[in-house]
């Protein structure tokens, strides 16, 4: 009987420190503006955590995903501008290999239904795979890199607070960096504070937006600034990429020199622009739609007329497009290189 | 509280030793060696080229005259599922990796053995379109076990790499990645073979000289994309599986 009294102790014990423990697993909410639509990312198959959020945020900035630990995801994906890089054209991977497009931002990931410029990608969970394997990326394989992340004394200790396992596995190595992406956020700039009605537009950005929702909203539509799908927006082809676009993906012919329509948050300091980074600046990128785009066969049905706006009103369109950039999201100190 | 039931259970454990430990050690064994286990039956894969056993690394000479070394051979059994002589039918609607570097993958412990005559088996080759657009998934589904396509979402049904002095290919290599799971080129294969016999293991063959019968390796060397080579290659795979 005594022995039945100790046991029984013991196990109180036991369960003490377990939900003692489980009380440390931090569940986050992600904050969505309420006349946003819902997010495509089913947070139910990978509840965000405290834990799980920092693991995924050490993996993004890690060269550990790389085969000669030189590349992380940080090197194409910098945080000041909109998780992009900038200055050139084509994104740069191991041993200064050169992709054959442009690094996409991550922002709103939740709302993505699929990734990547042409689409091919169909869940933001087996994303990270596609810059791990590519040979101009990071040339390594998932498996090697689940393998170095069980030697890391670090990463079993993080691995274990965020999932309660010591061994590692693909599955948690992707959810990981997934918690770390979806939480991703932008809904602060001065155009979401327009909208809900906390901070007023100037008088150039007011005519902007008017611009800006009669030209451009069909594909670059509100909130999100994009209607996830994939567009001809009439630029000429390059000779040395032959980049087709979505028509890799699906085959059909349709779907040549298609690509993903990208959001416009934070356009501002996401240059360059275009899925090979042709232009520079945002007023390149206005002139293409006022009169350079090019007529073909699967060119977006929008565009078959030019913009024709005039000098004061691209001025304007660009003041607008100005009010997409969200300090509180560039400079976020959460998302930053983990201390 | 399942800590304390637990350990409630652990000084039951030390009343009823002797039951709990065969207990214990028959679930196991029926886990790990299902097939010396009379109560479980057990689904082996033989790989054989023609009638030999077939090994890796090793040199074959294919009915094309193409001369050739396979150094990898994966490919997924889904939907595994037995239909009895009286109608019943048992399925198993996991996803298995069978590996031939690794060759405990060849043998899967299917069920409890019902000691009923079976009429016929049939299973998938490859993983179904749900899996493929369901994120990271564990076990013989993760993505870190090299079957699943980066650029393009999707499982690789069955991946076949090896080396042929008839490739003009680096390395002579050539690479057949076959899968995709989408229309039109939805390349998971189902099979249905007869078996009309009682027994406690399915001896499952799968004969390579028969995949490389009618592929001429000059000209087909390298599938790794969904599509109509990948589909081609699907249907083939669908014939080399057999039951002696």
């Amino acid at each position: 009987m005594k022995k039945i009294v100790l046991i029984f102790v013991l196990g109180f014990l036991i369960f003490g420190i377990v939900s003692f423990s489980k009380s440390h697993f931090a569940p986050i909410y992600i904050e969505i503006p309420t006349n946003w639509p819902k997010p495509v990312y089913d947070f139910k198959k990978n509840p965000l955590t405290e834990e799980g959020f920092q693991l995924g945020r050490h993996l993004f900035y890690d060269p550990i995903l790389s085969k000669d630990n030189t590349i992380s995801c940080s090197s194409c994906h910098l945080q000041a501008t909109g998780f992009t890089h900038v200055d050139h054209e084509l994104s740069h991977g191991i041993e200064g290999k050169i992709g054959t497009r442009n690094s996409l931002t991550l922002q709103n990931l939740a709302w993505s239904k699929n990734f990547m410029w042409d689409g091919g990608v169909n869940h933001l969970d087996v994303q990270a795979i596609t810059p791990i394997t590519s040979e101009v990326e990071m040339n390594e394989t998932l498996e090697n890199v689940v393998n170095k992340l069980q030697k890391s004394e670090k990463y079993v200790d993080l691995f274990e607070k965020a999932f309660r396992t010591k061994k590692i596995t693909g599955q948690l190595t992707l959810k990981a960096i997934s918690q770390f992406l979806v939480s991703l956020t932008t809904t602060n700039s001065k155009y979401d504070k327009f909208i809900r009605n906390e901070e007023e537009f100037t008088e150039m950005e007011q005519k902007g937006y008017a611009l800006f929702q009669n030209h451009c909203t069909s594909c670059h539509k509100e909130p999100l600034l994009t209607n996830n799908e994939f567009r001809n927006n009439g630029l000429p082809m390059v000779a040395d990429l032959k980049d087709l676009g979505r028509m890799k993906i699906t085959q059909n012919s349709k779907d040549s020199l298609l690509f993903k329509v990208p959001t416009l948050r934070n356009i501002e300091f996401t240059f360059p622009y275009m899925h090979d980074g042709r232009f520079k600046t945002l007023t390149e990128v206005i002139k293409h739609y006022n009169s350079g785009v090019q007529k073909s066969r699967t060119l977006s049905k929008e565009l078959h007329q030019p913009m024709n706006l005039n000098d004061n009103e691209r001025t304007e369109l660009v003041a607008f497009l100005k009010t997409l950039t969200d300090k509180t999201f560039l400079f976020n100190k959460k998302y930053a290189y983990p201390k | 509280m399942s800590f304390l039931n637990y350990l409630l259970e652990l000084e039951n454990l030390k009343m009823k030793k002797s039951f709990h430990i065969i207990y214990f050690l028959s679930l196991s064994s029926f886990s790990l060696f299902g097939q010396n286990e009379i109560d479980s039956l057990s689904l082996k894969i033989n790989p054989k080229w023609s009638v030999n056993n077939f090994k890796l690394n090793t040199t074959y000479i294919s009915k094309q005259k193409d001369t050739l070394k396979i150094t990898q051979f994966k490919f997924y059994i889904s939907d595994f599922q037995i239909t009895y002589e009286d109608n019943t039918i048992l399925s198993d609607k996991k996803s298995h990796l069978i590996d031939l570097e690794k060759p405990n993958t060849t043998l899967l412990a299917i069920t409890k053995n019902n000691k009923k005559e079976i009429k016929s088996i049939n299973f998938s080759i490859g993983v179904d379109s749900l899996a493929s657009v369901s994120g990271a998934l564990s076990g013989d589904l993760d993505l870190s076990n090299g079957m699943y396509w980066a650029w393009q979402s999707g499982y690789i049904n069955m991946k076949i790499e090896g080396t042929s002095s008839s490739c003009k290919t680096r390395k002579n290599s050539f690479n057949f990645h076959i899968g995709g799971y989408l229309n039109p080129y939805y390349a998971m294969r189902k099979i249905e073979i007869p078996i009309n016999k009682l027994q406690n293991q399915i001896n499952l063959t799968v004969d390579l000289e028969r995949f490389f019968s009618e592929i001429n390796l000059k000209e087909m060397n390298s599938v790794m994309i969904p599509g109509n080579d990948a589909m081609a290659l699907a249907n083939l795979s669908s014939k080399i599986f057999y039951i002696e």
